[in-house]
């Protein structure tokens, strides 16, 4: 499979355009290579690896433009000099700007800012056929035409390349306090946690040990940590747990993402015994990791579904994906078969990536 | 596209009025038949816009009135518009090109002069009175036409009249002498309201004046397009009260009220009455009003209830008096106030309106019966006698027991240390 | 209860078979009270909140229930009748202009609250429930819905969607996009599909982000899931006067800059000011040329922290005073005064248009003074109240149509667009693009990337139906690829700037 790392949009577009390549695949960091279902093998294969700029951080504004090879980790890095982040944080490392979006990856902070697609406010695509667009724009508000960034939000690169994201940033947290407490359900704790007045970044559970972030002023930070002790126990320190958001399972597992309404944590959580996880316990979703068989994941199913939830499987050997249904009942599927058909007619993006649709 | 528009020359709804309205739909969710139906003619942007089609050559048809005929006259709209629409001026003026030029069928005519023959005349429905008590008592339901069905369950139980001197004096040292308004309807169907009144007034060291021939002040007319007559009223309930050295005139019923307020604007084309008019106007006063203005004198002793105050729409909307009333209330010793849910939601009451739509007027009651019930206060208190009678009705009629009163009753009760003034 | 319907069906557009054919049915099966079809009635339904553009519907249809709405666009469909949704007709934008040979579908009977689950902070609604009735419906649980558009106590949770509206809080708290998770859609075939739920990361394509904002094109919306949050610990909100929008504006960059986020930051002019007094006596400082409200919200350390801060920062940039809320009263009169605003210009002009473009927050200062000075030039005077928190002006052209003034404000109107574009910023941060921006949607985007949003179009809307001819230019017939770009961005190529 040849691959090209154009290194500007145009050439990007030209390599397909030109090329006319009956299928493409698309790569960027490759941290998160083996999610979705099994790749087919494509006659071209599109790096994003030389589009790694960052094209404008406006500071004033709060907005950074960025290509999508950008890796996340170097990004925040230049924005942290200005006392700034883009509130993302999801674990992979090495992950690129364009493989999050994508991806619709997410972290424990998700919580508080939201999901690329919340703070995702323009981007630049280019389609299968080499067309080059640009919806959104570089201001947080805005109504102007359709928003196709949130289409390409989690299309796992089926409707086409992101080459460059723009998105609304965040003030660097001042001070971060993280209060420990070990659970064995942290039903009533999160839920009190949710109707409490505080506000925190995040609020996660792995299966034996909630953990309660809050990020604010110094002072404040204090203070709140302190009540959320004395709401729900624990411990405070000044630091995340190790392993805090990582992914529950290891090479060779099946790795599940779980989503339920959040109000059904507790009866979430009983339905993934047996697996290792890591939950956005106050935002409705779980990751799993273990063994996973097509039974196996079909009483998942139709437990989750129970909480108006989905069971995704994320990553996996392609073996074991291929004999299980990677992605399940997707709802309104039709339209969205609607949408790919218009965006790649002929279905050369990413092949066998998102298969349900 | 019609060449002869809705309206002729004499008082249109003013194109300027009429372009103060901006669209931006403010009013919608306070007015009552939009709250009902959800269509845009049925709320007060409709209705202004049908309005400028009549200047736009559109005909005054039949669809056309009948919006028209549905608006309460709440006034809803006017406290809710940002921009300062004079919706009242313009329904008003929209009203007597109707009834002036409008055809209405045969039925809807014969019960518009029942009315009118009847409400504005105090000695008229006097005389009806024995009639419609022995009809109560005899517990008979004869199967009237729709409209007077409504008519007579709104009636609220007669007791004996019981008619209020030409003059009470003050109880204690004189403070003001103020005139009163005795009111077609309330002087009829709650004479207790009016004794109430003068009670408090002279407790509140006020020498009260009624003049026991006063007449109408013309507020259904005027709500109804009936301007001719409206302006007759006028004259004559200034004429009454004008040689009488006054300090203000009190009233007790709050449409009554909002239309004396208005005289100086209704009698603006009569020579020689609009000073007189506006003279009038400024001398009148709710009865909460007065009082608040007038400050506590008489003691108030403690009553140990909970009261779910009901804004009349022509104390609230047309007034805009709403914390008076509160005010009042609060000074009670022991006294809860309950909030009602959608309290700027007329009742349905609307001077006539529950006769003339009567579907209209009971789901707006049944409504406002559901939102008084939900506060679980002990009493309804309003300011209105139509909306006494109206909200008793819809009360009644989903089997809440709760009991009325109007304000005045609760102060006299409160001052003459009499708790079962408000009693069962 | 009625319409009373006493023209015949379709008297309207005589000529027009198949509308008078669906009126006929959509009285049999909805019933008489549910069709318009007088004219003087039909008229009322011409226009929504911006007035400038009129048209008359073929029909108007009311319908009860979701079903009824299916079954309406159903019928379009198969007799290839354009159709328009419409909730409370606040729209700006002319969004829910009608179509002279089309049917007007106005969701304002459907109200119901269909599912209240405040402990999965969630509420399921029909399309016509007023947006602040979604508030009311979580109060007493101590939870609210964040998006608050400044008609939030008129307009629709449908409208919101396909406006994707925002408000005063969206600075910190997003707009509709970011509170809707789920959303069911009558289809332009008139079928029914849905999309999200209760729960988050429904899997494959985000749908429902692409539906939201997309003004009423995709579909008619026919129930909304949306997410509410806990209402806040503590609440402050600062109102200041300033002598100049400069200083007002210095002290919106310093508050950004030093990591505050409130949940709201509004300025107002002199002019904005004097209307929303003779509005509503909000009674801001008198002689103020500029005041900001700024409310901060969350826990109560946070809060206490970023006030003094707010409060110095204020005093720092010129405030000559500084007033914070007392209680929730008076935080209530304080936001009085600017959510009245636009609707009372009513009361200082005759005429206005109420303007609403995007820029970077820093070139606030640049674009204000650049609008200052169109004014002065053109002797139309420019009110401006403004999200100044994300650089969302909303400056209200003021002018006398008696007086011969249209054109004139018409064209400042068009030039401050110009400006925004010229900054790098948007033709619209709420209102839409309707009918009246369309025009201008050439000049933020390139014909490729309007191509390429038909394509969204194509999958739902194969026929053109829906809304037709709101939000792009030219209408494209779908099936036809759309051209490719070949060379520079033409945007870029015009120096409005880079390609992102
Ligand atoms: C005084 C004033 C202040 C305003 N302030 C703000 C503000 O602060 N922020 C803001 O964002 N907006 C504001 N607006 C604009 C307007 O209120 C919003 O755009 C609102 O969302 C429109 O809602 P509506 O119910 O009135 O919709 P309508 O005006 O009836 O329709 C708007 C659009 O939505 C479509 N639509 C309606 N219902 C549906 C449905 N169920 N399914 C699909 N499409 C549908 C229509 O076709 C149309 O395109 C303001 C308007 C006014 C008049
Ligand atoms: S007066 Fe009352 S009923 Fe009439 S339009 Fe206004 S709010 Fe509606
Ligand atoms: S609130 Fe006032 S300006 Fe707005 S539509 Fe109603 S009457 Fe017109």
């Amino acid at each position: 499979m040849p691959t090209v790392a154009p290194a500007t949009i145009d050439d990007l577009a030209a390599a397909v355009r030109d090329t006319a390549p009956s299928s493409i695949a698309v790569r960027g960091g490759g941290s998160k290579r083996d999610w979705g279902g099994v790749a087919e093998v494509a006659e071209l294969e599109v790096s994003t690896a030389a589009l790694d700029r960052i094209v404008e951080h406006a500071d004033g504004d709060f907005v950074v433009t960025v290509q999508a090879g950008a890796r996340l980790a170097d990004v925040q890095n230049v924005l942290g000099s200005k006392g700034q982040w883009l509130a993302l944080d999801p674990p992979e490392a090495g992950a690129t700007i364009g493989g999050i979006v994508a991806t619709a990856a997410s972290g424990p902070r998700r919580l508080r800012f939201g999901t690329p697609r919340d703070l995702l406010i323009g981007v630049t695509v280019v389609l299968a056929d080499g067309t080059v667009a640009r919806s959104g724009g570089k201001v947080v508000k805005n109504v102007a035409g359709y928003d196709l960034g949130k289409l390409f939000c989690g299309a796992f690169g089926t409707l086409g390349v992101i080459a460059q994201c723009t998105f609304r940033l965040h003030p660097s947290p001042r001070a971060i306090r993280c209060v420990s407490v070990p659970l064995d359900d942290p039903g009533d704790a999160v839920r009190s946690l949710r109707r409490s007045p505080f506000r925190p970044s995040a609020i996660e559970y792995d299966g034996t040990r909630l953990s309660i972030v809050v990020e604010a002023f110094e002072s404040a930070a204090d203070a709140q940590a302190e009540q959320i002790r004395a709401l729900v126990g624990g411990e405070v320190s000044a630091a995340v747990p190790e392993q805090f958001g990582a992914r529950p399972w290891r090479s060779g597992e099946v790795g599940l993402k779980a989503t339920f309404r959040v109000g059904a944590l507790s009866p979430a959580l009983a339905l993934a015994r047996g697996f290792r996880l890591s939950a956005h316990a106050a935002s409705g979703v779980l990751w799993l990791g273990g063994a996973v068989d097509a039974g196996v994941l079909d009483e998942l199913r139709a437990g989750f579904a129970a909480y108006d939830g989905s069971v995704v499987v994320v990553a996996a050997p392609d073996g074991m994906k291929r004999k299980l249904d990677v992605w399940g009942p997707v709802r309104g599927v039709e339209v969205m078969r609607r949408i790919r058909d218009q965006f790649d007619p002929d279905r050369r993006m990413n092949r066998g990536v998102l298969d349900a649709v | 596209m019609p060449s002869e528009g809705a309206w002729d020359e004499r008082h249109p709804p003013p194109t300027e009025l009429l372009d103060d309205c901006v669209h931006c739909g403010f009013c919608l969710p306070t007015c009552p038949t939009y709250v009902l139906w959800g269509e845009e003619m049925d709320s007060p942007r409709g209705r202004i816009y049908l309005m400028a089609e009549g200047h736009d050559g559109e005909p005054l048809s039949e669809p056309m009135v009948t919006h028209f005929d549905r608006c309460l006259g709440c006034m809803a709209c006017v406290t809710a518009c940002p921009s300062g629409v004079q919706y009242d001026r313009l329904i008003e003026a929209t009203r007597a090109q109707v009834e002036r030029r409008f055809p209405r069928s045969a039925r809807e005519r014969a019960l518009r002069s029942l009315v009118f023959k009847t409400f504005p005349y105090p000695r008229r429905l006097h005389a009806l009175r024995p009639f419609l008590r022995a009809y109560q008592k005899s517990g008979l339901r004869l199967p009237l036409p729709a409209k007077l069905t409504a008519m007579q369950r709104l009636l609220p139980p007669l007791g004996p009249a019981s008619p209020v001197a030409e003059l009470t004096p003050a109880r204690g040292p004189r403070r003001a002498r103020v005139g009163m308004l005795l009111g077609c309807v309330q002087r009829e169907f709650f004479a207790d309201v009016n004794a109430a009144t003068v009670r408090v007034l002279t407790a509140e060291g006020c020498d009260v004046v009624a003049p026991s021939v006063q007449g109408c002040c013309g507020a259904l007319s005027l709500h109804m397009g009936r301007e001719d007559e409206a302006v007759r009223f006028a004259k004559r309930l200034i004429a009454t009260f004008e040689p009488l050295g006054l300090d203000v005139i009190v009233v007790n019923a709050a449409g009554c009220g909002s239309a004396m307020k208005d005289y100086g604007w209704l009698l603006r084309d009569e020579a020689g009455w609009a000073s007189r008019g506006a003279a009038f106007s400024a001398k009148v006063r709710d009865v909460s009003e007065w009082l608040v203005e007038l400050g506590p004198g008489a003691t108030r002793h403690a009553l140990d209830v909970s009261v779910a105050y009901h804004d009349a729409c022509h104390l609230a909307h047309a007034q805009r008096i709403t914390s008076a009333p509160r005010e009042l209330l609060r000074a009670i010793p022991g006294v809860e106030i309950r909030e009602i849910e959608e309290a700027a939601i007329c009742c349905g009451s609307a001077g006539v309106y529950n006769l003339l739509q009567p579907q209209a007027a009971g789901e707006l009651g049944a409504r406002k019966a559901a939102n008084v019930a939900a506060t679980g206060a002990d009493v309804l208190v309003t300011a209105n006698p139509g909306c006494l009678m109206q909200i008793r009705t819809a009360l009644a009629d989903r089997g809440i027991p709760m009991r009325l009163a109007h304000i005045v009753e609760v102060l006299d009760a409160s001052i003459r240390r009499d708790p079962t003034l408000l009693g069962p | 209860m009625s319409a009373t319907t006493s023209a015949l069906p379709g008297a309207e557009n005589p000529g027009n078979v198949a509308l008078d054919g669906l009126a006929r049915e959509f009285v049999a099966a909805l019933g008489p009270a549910a069709v318009v079809t007088d004219r003087v009635q039909l008229r009322t339904y011409e226009c929504d909140g911006l007035t400038a553009y009129r048209c008359i519907p073929g029909l108007v249809v009311l319908p009860e229930t979701a079903e009824q709405v299916g079954y309406v666009v159903r019928r379009c469909a198969q007799s290839s009748v354009p159709f328009v949704a419409r909730g409370a007709g606040t729209g700006l934008s002319g969004g829910a202009l009608p179509v002279a040979t089309g049917v007007l579908i106005v969701l304002s009977r459907l109200t119901a609250v269909r599912n209240v689950s405040v402990d999965d902070e969630r509420v399921v609604v029909e399309p016509g429930v007023v947006n602040l009735d979604v508030s009311r419906a979580v109060a007493a649980d101590g939870y609210f819905y964040a998006p608050d558009p400044s008609s939030q106590q008129v307009c629709t949770i449908g409208g919101n969607v396909a406006e994707n509206s925002g408000g005063a809080h969206c600075l910190k708290y997003g707009f509709t996009a970011h509170h809707v998770t789920g959303l069911e859609v009558v289809l332009p075939d008139g079928s029914v599909s849905r999309f999200g739920g209760l729960a988050p990361d429904p899997p494959g394509y985000d749908v429902v982000g692409a539906l939201v904002g997309s003004e009423g094109t995709l579909g008619i919306v026919t129930e909304v899931t949306v997410r509410v949050v806990a209402v806040p610990e503590r609440v402050e909100t600062v109102l200041a006067g300033f002598r100049s929008m400069d200083d007002a504006g210095e002290a919106v960059s310093a508050i950004v800059a030093a990591g505050v986020l409130p949940a709201a930051v509004e300025m107002m002019d002199t002019l904005s000011i004097e209307a929303a007094e003779s509005a509503v006596a909000c009674g801001y400082p008198a002689g103020a040329q500029a005041v900001l409200i700024v409310e901060l919200d969350g826990p109560a350390a946070e809060v206490s922290a970023e006030l003094a801060e707010v409060e110095a920062i204020c005093e720092r940039a010129g405030a000559f005073e500084i007033r914070v809320a007392r209680d929730a009263d008076d935080r209530v009169a304080i936001w009085r005064g600017r959510k009245s605003a636009f609707a009372a210009m009513g009361r200082i002009s005759r005429d206005y248009i109420v303007q609403d473009g995007v820029v970077p927050r820093t070139s606030l200062p640049q674009v204000l003074r650049d609008i200052a000075l169109l004014s002065a030039e053109s002797g139309i005077r420019v009110a401006n109240v403004f999200h100044a928190g994300d650089g969302n002006l909303h400056p209200l052209v003021l002018f006398d149509s008696t007086r011969g003034e249209t054109a004139a404000a018409e064209a400042v109107s068009e030039r401050i667009l110009e400006l925004c574009i010229e900054h790098g910023g948007s033709i619209t941060g709420e209102h839409g693009v309707g009918n009246d921006k369309k025009k201008h949607m050439g000049r933020m985007f390139t014909e490729v990337d309007l191509d390429v949003m038909q394509l969204v179009r194509c999958a739902f809307d194969p026929q053109s139906l829906c809304n037709p001819g709101k939000v792009f230019p030219t209408p494209r017939l779908c099936g036809e690829r759309p051209g490719r770009r070949t060379g520079v961005h033409p945007v870029q190529a015009a120096g409005l700037g880079e390609v992102f």
